[in-house]
């Protein structure tokens, strides 16, 4: 997307200061158009020393598309790797990104965290160096305040140990002084004191960060699903009203579209609930609004024939419940007779 | 010839979609669906296909380049579409007499394993079955059909050339990327590289060809990472770039640090109209109490730093700011903001008191005891005055602001010492890293400058500074955005890490400029040329630190517009990985329908 704004920078004598005006220029992003645009954040993992890094962006999880800038690293569930934080320019702009990549503490996922107080100098020893001896070998950090473009990292280090035990650790210190703290344990948490040479264990102090709702889905289990403005087949305004449709029973409200082949299948199973009795069973389509007569079809294909709604002009009407642009379908709620929603079911139902 | 072996073959995969568009049910605009069989079923579809390259191609860079973004624009709808498993409606970019290579149905070539229980499938482009229209997109549909989310399509332009005269068309390359969840939610990338060609018609550009040159998947059985930043309390939705209340290209940083000495992580993120400051929270996630605390006004800033400045034992805080301009529409800058901690986190801005009062258009602060004193100094990474002064060159440009080096007076005071330091110098820097690279003790830092090459502030060790880039290997000419230290091949030196401007971008704005500008056209594409990574390579004969680039074909380097590096062991195997934030601005997405 990055030529659409290339467009704005029309020929000029000046190229110098036209392309530079380009790219600084507001006026063409408040336009909408993009420079250098849909670039995802990247994760490169080191495959070890002469082998390379081999690109995980796409299976990362952490490949935000909102143009990120600052980053800090560091382990903000103290569970011994490191999260990242990235700051955006722009709508979700502040990430936390847990990290899910192993368990550490596993046997082959051994880590040591290493906090530093100088004596001789600044107490922070902002620049101390720290050797870890790995099972690749000794591998070096520095403790550094101010790197990367306006970010700033902790006053943590995390030191992955693979499948080791144990480690040996150095510090060379501002000023040059080499220091060894010996053997230190994986899964330790360590203060290392300037001169004192030897570790000084800390507390974990362990802090989960909960897993989120589903995708996409903004209302949790829990809460009370408002009526939505919606249309029917044929393109009328229809208002789904949970407390009606479920009649004194449990509601079912799938979320679906004609696409979506696994969604396609189950739409016998979700009429012989309905035709059980026991529950209500309404159909959302979350297809483009062009594409409602066909998903409409498709539902009648497939003999449904519980109530079943549209998104209105625009792809409007289900803002209250979802973010479209990230929910997977299918997803159903089960819904109390009071309009709760007491279960998010992910996927078919028979899953 | 009748239809193709290979859509046959197709036919038992192909979704009911393609059922219902193959029996007219689509209501989609401009599918003409009889028309669309017909054409399937009547027409014959070659054994090979190459699209040819134009013979006399259009050599002026502004047309082809119009012409570039023409397509790329046309074929934003058409990854919306993809992205939304709308064939029907895609099907208006293809052209009624398309025919292509389908990008399902391929036979794996080889099947590599990647870290972390990841895999890497490479299929042979000379396997894939020659289609048409409808057999293109259903062999797309078979293949994203099941999927439980399809996040993201992109059809993205690398390069194009057109003919000249009409009728017009061009030999377009691209990169396709298609991202989401597979059936049973595990991640799933798909990226092919090809060449199309775009045919003009009717005042639209179609895809009449499609080449596919190669294809690879990715899979792993879960995302490595997984975004809690709702559940941890610090979601916040901004508006879109561009629009008034965020114009402002004084990007926003982000510093961690313990605010309150409870050992829990802290961040301070400046932002307008106001700046957080997420407080680690005993139980998880974080609490938000930048106004209680001092810091939420005056609102934006750029890079922030948390450090100690007068050694008492708590976090105090540095931030910069880009961009201000007087009332008479003077540009001048920013005075830093030091906001000292009362030792309980509560701070109190007194920059000018303490010596902040150079006025800067400062991205980056970073933090290193130069003279080791044992008072922590500060470098300021200042950049030109932007939409006052464009850069007086794409490959030297020296009309920046000067950095700036503020010494710590023993915690009493900043002194500007720049000068005395030797560091005088008015290239457009985005960002520092300090570090001792050689171990003897002192800090050096680097500086990553944009439109121009980096610099490399190696530490006397008598207050001065010298530009040993040069001598080091470390030279980098680039459009350097960010720089960090780490060591990423385990002997126990830092390598260096720069973000740069790279490939497409670059390429693209840079090939525009070569030819037209002062600058050198080969230092232009070199410019282009992606991150670096700079291995600190001490030999036998020679023990002295000096460093070697990392080849790029040994991966970690390539992005597109390369902001921030962050460089730790990911999987906890031992190895520093590498993250990077990346792109510049993303626009809206392509119109709904």
């Amino acid at each position: 997307m990055d030529v659409a704004t290339e467009a704005s920078i029309t020929a000029a004598q000046d190229v110098n200061s036209s392309l530079y005006l380009g790219l600084h220029n507001a006026q063409i992003y408040q336009d909408g158009l993009s420079f250098s645009g849909s670039e995802r954040d990247k994760v490169w993992i080191n495959r070890g020393p002469g082998k390379g890094f081999a690109d995980l962006s796409d299976l990362s999880g952490a490949d935000d598309p909102n143009d990120g800038r600052a980053v800090v690293a560091a382990d903000f569930d103290d569970d011994g790797d490191v999260d990242l934080f990235v700051h955006n320019i722009q709508r979700e702009r502040h990430k936390l990104f847990r990290n899910d990549a192993v368990e550490p503490g596993a046997p082959e996922s051994g880590f040591l965290k290493i906090k530093l107080r100088g004596t001789q100098l600044a107490r922070e020893a902002i620049g101390a160096t720290v050797i870890v001896t790995g099972p690749h070998g000794p591998t070096a950090q520095v403790l550094s305040r101010g790197a990367g473009f306006v970010s700033s990292q902790s006053d943590e280090l995390v030191f992955g140990l693979g499948p080791l035990k144990q480690a040996d650790v150095e510090v060379v210190w501002p000023g040059g002084r080499r220091e060894s703290f010996g053997a230190l344990p994986t899964g330790s948490r360590s203060l290392l004191v300037e001169g004192s040479g030897q570790g000084e264990p800390y507390e974990a102090q362990p802090r989960p960060l909960p897993d989120p709702l589903p995708p996409g889905l903004l209302l949790e289990e829990g809460e009370i699903l408002p009526s939505l403005t919606l249309v029917d087949a044929n393109g009328n305004t229809a208002t789904l009203d949970p407390v009606k449709l479920a009649d004194g029973d449990t509601l079912f409200l799938n979320l679906w579209a004609s696409y979506c082949a696994p969604c396609v299948a189950e739409i016998p199973d979700l009429q012989a609930l309905e035709d059980a009795g026991e529950v209500n069973v309404v159909g959302v389509s979350v297809d483009a609004p062009a594409s409602r007569e066909r998903a409409s079809q498709v539902l009648a294909k497939r003999g449904g024939s519980y109530p079943s709604f549209y998104l209105g002009a625009g792809g409007t009407g289900l803002e209250p419940l979802v973010d479209l642009e990230r929910l997977p379908i299918p997803t159903t709620l089960v819904i109390t007779p009071e309009g709760r929603i007491d279960t998010i079911l992910r996927g078919p139902l028979e899953r | 010839m009748g239809l193709h072996p290979s859509l046959l073959r197709l036919a038992p995969v192909l979704g009911f979609c393609l059922l219902a568009l193959l029996s007219g049910c689509s209501d989609s605009e401009g599918l003409h669906d009889e028309e669309l069989v017909e054409n399937e079923a009547t027409r014959p579809l070659p054994d090979s296909l190459s699209v040819s390259t134009p013979d006399s191609p259009l050599i002026h860079m502004e047309i082809v380049e119009d012409f570039s973004e023409e397509v790329a624009n046309e074929m934003l709808g058409f990854s919306d579409k993809l992205r939304r498993r709308d064939f029907g409606a895609a099907a208006e970019w293809l052209a009624p007499d398309f025919v292509g290579h389908a990008l399902s149905g391929l036979t794996p070539d080889s099947l590599e394993s990647l870290p972390l229980e990841s895999t890497r499938t490479e299929f042979l482009p000379a396997s894939a079955p020659i289609v048409g229209r409808a057999g293109f997109l259903a062999a797309l549909e078979s293949y994203v059909g099941p999927w439980e989310r399809v996040e993201y399509v992109q059809w993205k332009v690398k390069g194009a050339e057109f003919q000249t005269g009409k009728p017009r068309w061009g030999r377009v390359k691209y990169r396709v990327t298609v991202l989401g969840n597979a059936e049973d939610g595990s991640p799933r990338s798909l990226v092919a590289w090809g060449y199309g060609k775009q045919l003009f018609r009717d005042g639209k550009w179609t895809l009449q060809q499609f080449e596919l040159t190669s294809l690879v998947e990715q899979q792993r059985a879960k995302r490595l990472f997984t975004d809690v930043s709702a559940s941890a309390g610090i979601a916040h939705a901004g508006i879109r770039f561009g629009q008034p209340g965020n114009k402002s290209f004084a990007f926003n940083g982000a510093s961690a640090g313990d605010v309150n000495g409870d050992g829990l992580v802290d961040l301070f993120v400046p932002s307008r109209p106001r700046n957080f400051l997420y407080m680690g929270k005993t139980e998880g996630g974080f609490s938000e109490e930048a106004a209680d605390r001092g810091v939420a006004l005056p609102a934006g800033g750029t890079g922030a730093v948390f450090f100690d400045w007068d050694d008492d034992g708590d976090a105090d805080l540095a931030l910069a700011d880009v961009g201000w301009i007087e009332r008479d529409g003077t540009p001048s800058g920013n005075p830093l903001r030091l906001y000292i901690n009362d030792g309980t986190g509560l701070f109190t801005e007194r920059g000018e008191e303490f010596g902040f009062d150079a006025l800067c258009n400062g991205y980056s602060l970073t933090v290193l005891d130069d003279t080791l004193d044992g008072a922590l100094d500060v470098f300021v990474s200042n950049y030109g005055r932007i939409a006052a002064e464009p850069n007086n060159s794409w490959t030297d440009a020296s009309n920046g602001m000067s950095n700036i080096l503020y010494r710590n007076e023993g915690g009493t005071r900043f002194q500007d010492k720049t000068a005395d330091a030797g560091m005088t110098d008015s290239r457009w820097s985005y960002a520092a890293a300090a570090a001792d690279h050689d171990l003897d003790g002192d800090q050096d830092v680097y500086v990553a400058n944009d439109y121009s090459r980096n610099i490399f502030w190696e530490n006397q060790g008598d207050g001065t500074f010298q530009d040993a880039a040069e001598s080091l290997g470390l030279s980098d000419l680039g459009n350097g955005m960010g720089t960090a230290w780490g060591d990423l091949d385990n002997n126990g030196m830092l390598d260096l890490y720069v973000a740069n401007m790279t490939s497409t971008a670059g390429s693209r704005i840079l090939g525009r400029l070569a030819g037209q500008s002062e600058g050198d056209t080969q230092d232009l594409l070199k410019m282009a040329g992606g991150n670096s990574i700079f291995l600190n390579s001490p030999t036998e004969t020679d023990t002295e630190s000096s460093f070697e680039r990392l080849p790029s074909s040994e991966g970690g380097v390539s992005a597109s517009w390369a902001w921030s590096p962050a460089l730790a062991d990911l999987n906890l195997d031992g190895n520093l990985d590498v993250f990077c934030t990346n792109g510049f601005v993303t626009g809206d997405t392509a119109a709904d329908t």
